[in-house]
């Protein structure tokens, strides 16, 4: 049988077997695996094996993806055993004839790769991830200094993939525990010298499945592609509230730059 | 209480029960028997041994137990104990058994047991101030 090949790569190297956990809740059948050869050549990543999977082999396949270039955050999935991006994941790399491919832990499962990831994002919405002001329509800038925005700089890296969850073993056992990503977020911005947010935010990270449930294992920040340390923030989010039982924690808001006008004059 | 609070104390009282502890521990290890303080007494076939000039003397111990220093380092030991333990566990039992009514009985149900522990606790502290067991 002629082995297909995959245009913009370049040439086959070897052949390497991919078990991937197949799953439908429609069906009603328990999870199993299924494995299919892949003909690997230079520069192929996970991704692109999936895909070849999904377009010669079995189209009954599904995987989430979107930008192909560890971006968006679509493809997070567990690759023999530890939560990466698919894409960003080279096959020749992992230097493996046998690639098990699982879909994140902690959540949901929508079909075979594709996790139900309403629980990261629902988490993510409560702790406010954004800039909370009185004012609807700031007219000036708010000045902020290279020093103020290094406290959180890191943390904007996120691009809620969802693996830190995934591999979080506290979110694996508390399905109501905030968790990795939520509780870096909410660092971000409580830090963030323009936010004025902290009160509206200390309901559900100071609670009792909030920040103080980490048990500090390091997995998130050991997974996350983007290099974001979400166990610092954790760390440092309990510093703030430790500090807050005996100084209140003070957010004054930034400085306002000067009003400005546009060129017709209109603010 | 926030949880920040009930956490705070959670590892306050972590310390504690290490200082308090070590204070018990010494203790013991002070009034527990050691080689210069038996006396070997050979009778043909038949060796016993007794305590002198030691400190387990049934009078030594009662009175190291009825003294108004100690018995509040073991009340403090306890209060520490009790809060660092039942609080510990419901932190762990709050994590397997998330939310709901669960989560609120486990709370209220712990809490009893530790007023339980504590009371029987000072029980016994008290009685042993007072001269009694």
């Amino acid at each position: 049988m002629e082995t297909l090949v995959l245009k913009g790569f370049g040439e086959v190297v070897k052949t390497v077997t991919f078990r991937v956990r197949r799953y439908d809740p429609e069906k009603k059948e328990i999870p199993k695996y299924e494995e299919y050869k892949v003909p690997v050549q230079k520069g192929m990543t996970i991704l692109d094996g999936i895909l070849y999977i999904k377009e010669h082999l079995d189209h009954s396949l599904s995987a989430r993806y979107s930008c192909r270039m560890g971006i968006c955050g679509s493809c997070g999935m567990i690759i023999n055993g530890k939560e990466k991006l698919a894409c960003q994941t080279q096959i020749l790399e992992l230097g493996k004839d046998l690639i098990k491919v699982d879909p994140m832990g902690n959540y949901g499962i929508v079909k075979d790769l594709v996790p139900e990831l309403s629980k990261l994002f629902n988490n993510h919405q409560s702790v406010k991830p954004f800039i909370v002001r009185e004012e609807e329509e700031p007219k000036s800038e708010f000045l902020q200094t290279p020093d103020q925005r290094e406290k959180y700089a890191m943390f904007t890296d996120c691009i809620l993939c969802g693996l830190c969850l995934s591999a979080c073993p506290t979110s694996a056992s508390d399905e109501l525990y905030l968790g990795p990503q939520a509780l870096a977020q909410s660092f971000r911005y409580i830090v963030d010298n323009r936010d004025l947010g902290f009160e509206e935010r200390l309901n559900v990270v100071d609670s009792k499945h909030g920040v103080w449930r980490c048990h500090f294992s390091g997995a998130c920040s050991e997974v996350c592609p983007k290099g974001v340390d979400p166990a610092l923030a954790i760390q440092l989010l309990r510093k703030v509230m430790t500090t807050n039982i005996f100084v209140k924690y003070q957010q004054k808001g930034a400085t306002r730059g000067p009003e400005r006008k546009s060129a017709l004059g209109v603010s | 209480m926030r949880e920040s609070q009930i956490m705070f104390l959670q590892y306050l009282t972590g310390i504690l029960v290490l200082v308090f502890g070590s204070f018990h521990f010494l203790l013991i290890s002070v009034l527990s028997p050691s080689p210069e303080k038996i006396l070997y007494i050979y009778n043909g076939a038949n060796a016993t041994h007794v305590l002198v000039g030691g400190t387990l003397y049934y009078t030594w111990v009662k009175a190291v137990y009825s003294s108004l220093i100690w018995g509040s380092v073991f009340e403090l030991l306890l209060t520490f104990l009790v809060y660092h333990v039942f609080n510990g566990f419901r932190v762990i039992l709050s994590e397997l058994i998330p939310g709901g009514r669960a989560e609120k009985i486990i709370t209220y149900a712990l809490l009893v047991v530790a007023l339980v522990v504590f009371i029987w606790g000072s029980r016994t502290v008290v009685v042993s101030l007072a001269g009694g067991l």
